[in-house]
């Protein structure tokens, strides 16, 4: 079974924020929420400027399914973390247990109200039927279920996010890592945010949540 | 007897403030929830690719991970 993950080459993102674009028109995601931002450091130092685009990693061990009160969340058979916004309150929890900032809230109205959260679903949906218009209006495209890939990374200009199954986008990364060196160039061979949302090279696989505990599922 | 008065106000005044913390069943219907179809069971919506069988895992596996071969620029450019 296909594990999804991202990954994102430091060397090659140029911060054109096509990716925050894409997901933004693909998904019909409100102002004032994004499920995807590219991110610089060091910017304007010659040579030293790198830029990442970040969004839900879909993380081995996730930290939000672990703080959510209310049990919204869960995992696929492909390691998507996703979660239910009938059962979401809104309360923040995982934003703050998050460490890639991945949890988007709208603000409404007066008093600092939020939304129920929204995030990267890495174009898979909810819980609603795939492909329906209830579940694009809660969640966004269902492109796996179209047999799509997300589409920040399918248009990304430079292929510098790549999503996908991770045997294969690591295949490709490691290609890339070693025509670099072989050019005697920065190899860049650490991938941004695996180690934190993965664990160590060589951990086990994250389990599915049973067809029975999916928050929405029929008992 | 006034006292059993007094606790049978108590207890409906209990009774009228919990009952906002209950669910009304049209939001426990609507909540009622529905399993998460597997991807591989495609999609409704008429905007599925070709070259895979709906409800193949198999088949829906290889055209994704064929798709994501496009993110390859080694595999594409020749």
């Amino acid at each position: 079974m296909a594990r999804m993950k991202f990954i994102c080459d430091t060397e090659r993102c140029i911060e054109c924020n096509g990716c925050v674009t894409a997901c933004k028109n693909e998904n019909e995601v409100p102002w004032g929420v994004n499920r995807r931002r590219v991110v610089t450091v060091n910017d304007g130092v010659i040579g030293q400027e790198k830029s990442v685009s970040v969004a839900c990693m879909h993380c081995s061990d996730a930290p939000c399914m672990a703080v959510c009160p209310v049990d919204c969340f869960y995992r696929t058979d492909e390691g998507v973390v996703l979660h239910d916004k009938d059962i979401c309150i809104g309360c923040g929890y995982c934003s703050f247990a998050c460490p890639f900032g991945a949890p988007q809230f709208l603000s409404k109205g007066a008093f600092g109200v939020r939304s129920k959260m929204d995030k990267c679903t890495f174009c898979s949906g909810g819980p609603e039927a795939n492909g329906s218009v209830a579940e694009f209006e809660k969640y966004g495209r269902n492109r796996l279920a179209e047999g799509k890939l997300p589409l920040c990374a399918e248009m990304c200009s430079t292929k510098a996010l790549i999503g996908g199954d991770s045997e294969v986008i690591s295949s490709i990364y490691s290609k890339r890592v070693a025509v670099r060196e072989s050019n005697g160039k920065y190899a860049g061979s650490n991938i941004f945010g695996w180690s934190t949302a993965y664990g160590p090279s060589g951990s086990p696989a994250p389990t599915p949540t049973p067809a029975d505990k999916i928050p929405g599922a029929k008992s | 007897m006034k006292l059993n008065f007094k606790i049978l106000g108590v207890c409906l005044v209990a009774g009228v403030l919990l009952a906002a913390c209950s669910e009304p069943p049209e939001i426990a219907a609507k909540v009622a929830k529905r399993p998460d179809v597997a991807p591989y069971m495609g999609a409704d919506n008429g905007f599925m690719t070709k070259g895979w069988t709906p409800g193949n895992q198999e088949s829906w596996m290889e055209a994704i991970n064929k798709r994501n071969q496009n993110q390859s620029e080694y595999s594409r450019v020749k």
